[in-house]
């Protein structure tokens, strides 16, 4: 059997987020593919569990040093201590409890409450950071394509500038210069990060701008920034859609890589700052560094299916 | 008395290509009549768009750039005047409708955002006011259910409806005169008699100028009044559509004449005009037309032919009338 494909029929007359059938045409595109749905169901998930699992979960600040280094649930971790008083040197077993299912960390926080906020932090980085590289890229990209000539040279030779800087170490520039303020380290993702979709969004708008509905609304009397705004970003659209899904998971790691290298906000409980912290006692807390681990891995990787699944069902020339 | 709403005056719009200097339009004289519609015929590549783009100041630039001549609607030179004064024009006074509907509006718009758009940009009426007036002109295009042809994106409507859509959109600020690049050729002929109908109408009804250009020798028997046969960028012969059918006097549109297939004779082979249409990069000299004239003379190869009027009405620019 194969599936029927259904194309969007006449009766369709509202936007796509309204639009029952349009949505349900992507989403049977979209869905096809397993692993975007996997996607997209961690995503809401992870979406879910920063919004209001903060409020389920105890105080991720609360250090208590008698419960320092618990395991997670089901994993025993020896503890060893020194009685200077017998001067004897013992060693006790000490099981994951239900009252730290994920552990804590050596400071006695709870790892759960520590992941679960540190999952808003990770997601506001993406989201803002994307968001402000997104803005810049499009209206660099659609400018440079809808002026043309020297503005185009200009831009884009300034774009390819940008493309040189090692982003990194401009990060980490930026960081010694400003010092390590989560704020600051948005921005500079987002100020520099906008370079690829000004390319991919130029070379588009190149094609639209040719196209008879951008000479029709001048015809009609439309200024430039009536075509640009009203008739050339809605049609790219789609392309950022896409964009934004693949870039939000390079933010997320460029952060938690900062942050991993010392250079993050310690002020924070990102999940870079989680496992830049549980890297020293990898050998006595394992799980310190391996959860976060495992949390930046997995979104990473939802965002990456996501994006693709994403491509193929808004592309009209993919067979899915 | 002086009614010419438009005139165009020795309008020359060059494209500079790496290849050379392409000469789309190359002299071109005529002028707009209130309430008259005037048509421009010729074949593919004779320079009518181009020419319809130069009126509206809408030629890519660069490459293309309108070298020479002027543009007069009302006195004033559309050619040179301020580019903010040409976008009011553009639209309220001057309105354009588009070969192709379907490229023509933006795909990822609904009808009604594409027409109130422009309503609201030119007149002062808020968004109720426009959406009632949208809905007018939709219903005076003959479209049913205008509410939901208003809320549907072009590409859920059918060519005709496009088109008719599009012609509301070009109508929708009462234009003294409207320019209608081929609007008749992307659609099929049921329907392009259901549009030159409207075509006529509006002419009738608003007292509009029609600037009409099409390739085809029956709309223009159809809807102009008069006609100006362009060929290499030039116009050749200018005269009311009758004296065109029945009485052409340039060799070239005595050619054009003669192709039109003749439904009752299946005998034969279709006639056509030898050679095809000289490459504007490299116009020969002389008469444009002469490679392809079958009446050509030694005059036609060195000298270009100049206009002589063979009546008050008609007036046509070959060597064999001089």
């Amino acid at each position: 059997m194969t599936k029927r494909t259904r194309i969007p029929g006449k009766e369709i007359s509202k936007p796509v987020y309204i639009n029952t059938r349009l949505v349900n045409y992507y989403w049977q595109r979209t869905s096809r593919n397993k692993l975007a749905v996997f996607g997209l169901v961690f995503i809401l998930f992870l979406i879910l569990l920063a919004l209001i699992g903060p409020s389920f979960t105890a105080d991720p600040t609360l250090v208590d040093f008698d419960e320092k280094n618990m395991p997670p649930v089901g994993f025993t971790n020896i503890k060893s201590a020194y009685h200077i008083d017998t001067n004897e040197f013992t060693t006790t077993e000490i099981r994951g409890t239900g009252k730290h299912p994920l552990g804590t960390d050596g400071k006695g926080r709870d790892m759960l409450s520590m992941l679960v906020s540190g999952a808003m932090v990770s997601l506001q980085v993406g989201l803002i950071a994307t968001g402000i590289a997104l803005i810049i890229g499009t209206i660099l990209g659609v400018l440079s394509a809808y002026a043309g000539g020297w503005v185009d040279n200009i831009l884009m030779r300034f774009t390819d500038i940008m493309m040189t800087f090692p982003f990194f170490l401009l990060l980490v520039l930026i960081v010694f210069i400003f010092g390590p303020s989560l704020a600051f380290i948005v921005l500079a993702i987002g100020l520099t990060g906008w370079t690829g979709t000004a390319r991919l969004v130029r070379s588009e708008a190149l094609s639209l701008r040719t196209r008879e509905f951008v000479t029709a609304a001048k015809a009609l009397g439309a200024t430039d920034k009536r075509v640009i705004f009203h008739h050339l970003i809605p049609n790219v659209m789609s392309l950022i859609i896409v964009i934004a899904t693949m870039s939000i998971p390079g933010v997320i790691l460029a952060e938690a890589a900062l942050s991993f290298i010392g250079l993050g906000d310690p002020t924070v409980p990102s999940w870079g700052i989680i496992l830049e912290a549980g890297q020293h006692s990898l050998d006595t807390a394992w799980w310190i560094a391996v959860e976060p681990g495992i949390m930046l891995f997995l979104t990473v990787l939802a965002f990456n299916f996501l994006g693709d699944g994403l491509r193929d069902a808004f592309d009209p020339r993919s067979s899915v | 008395m002086d009614n010419n709403v438009l005139k165009v005056n020795n309008l020359k719009t060059y494209f500079y290509t790496r290849h050379g200097t392409a000469r789309a339009v190359n002299g071109i004289d005529f002028e707009v009549k209130h309430g008259e519609c005037l048509c421009l015929v010729g074949e593919s590549g004779c320079g009518k768009t181009v020419t319809a783009l130069s009126i509206l100041r809408l030629v890519e630039s660069p490459p293309g750039k309108i070298v020479d001549g002027e543009v007069l609607y009302n006195n004033l030179d559309l050619t040179k005047c301020r580019i903010k004064r040409l976008r009011q024009i553009r639209g309220k006074d001057i309105a354009m409708v588009f070969q192709e509907a379907q490229s023509a509006l933006n795909p990822v718009l609904t009808i009604s955002d594409q027409i109130i758009e422009q309503i609201m940009l030119h007149l002062p009426l808020n968004k109720k006011e426009a959406h009632s007036r949208a809905c007018g002109l939709l219903e005076e295009m003959g479209i049913p259910s205008v509410e939901r042809v208003m809320n549907v994106y072009p590409h859920q409507l059918s060519g005709g409806m496009k088109q008719r859509a599009l012609i509301a959109m070009g109508l929708s600020c009462n234009p003294q005169i409207l320019i209608a690049d081929e609007p008749t050729t992307a659609v099929d002929v049921t329907i392009k008699a259901q549009i030159l109908d409207i075509f006529r109408d509006l002419k009738r009804k608003r007292q509009m100028s029609l600037l009409f250009i099409t390739h085809d020798l029956a709309v223009v028997s159809e809807i102009g009044d008069r006609a100006v046969v362009l060929y290499g960028g030039k116009d050749v012969e200018t005269a009311p559509v009758s004296e065109i059918i029945d009485n052409p006097k340039h060799p070239y549109t005595v050619g054009l004449i003669g192709c039109i297939p003749d439904i009752s004779q299946t005998t034969g082979r279709l006639a056509s005009i030898p050679g095809t249409i000289p490459s504007p990069l490299e116009l020969p000299p002389g008469c444009p037309f002469h490679p392809r004239c079958s009446r050509v003379m030694d005059i036609c190869r060195h000298q270009e032919p100049s206009y002589i009027s063979i009546s008050h009405t008609h007036k046509v620019s070959c060597f064999l009338y001089q």
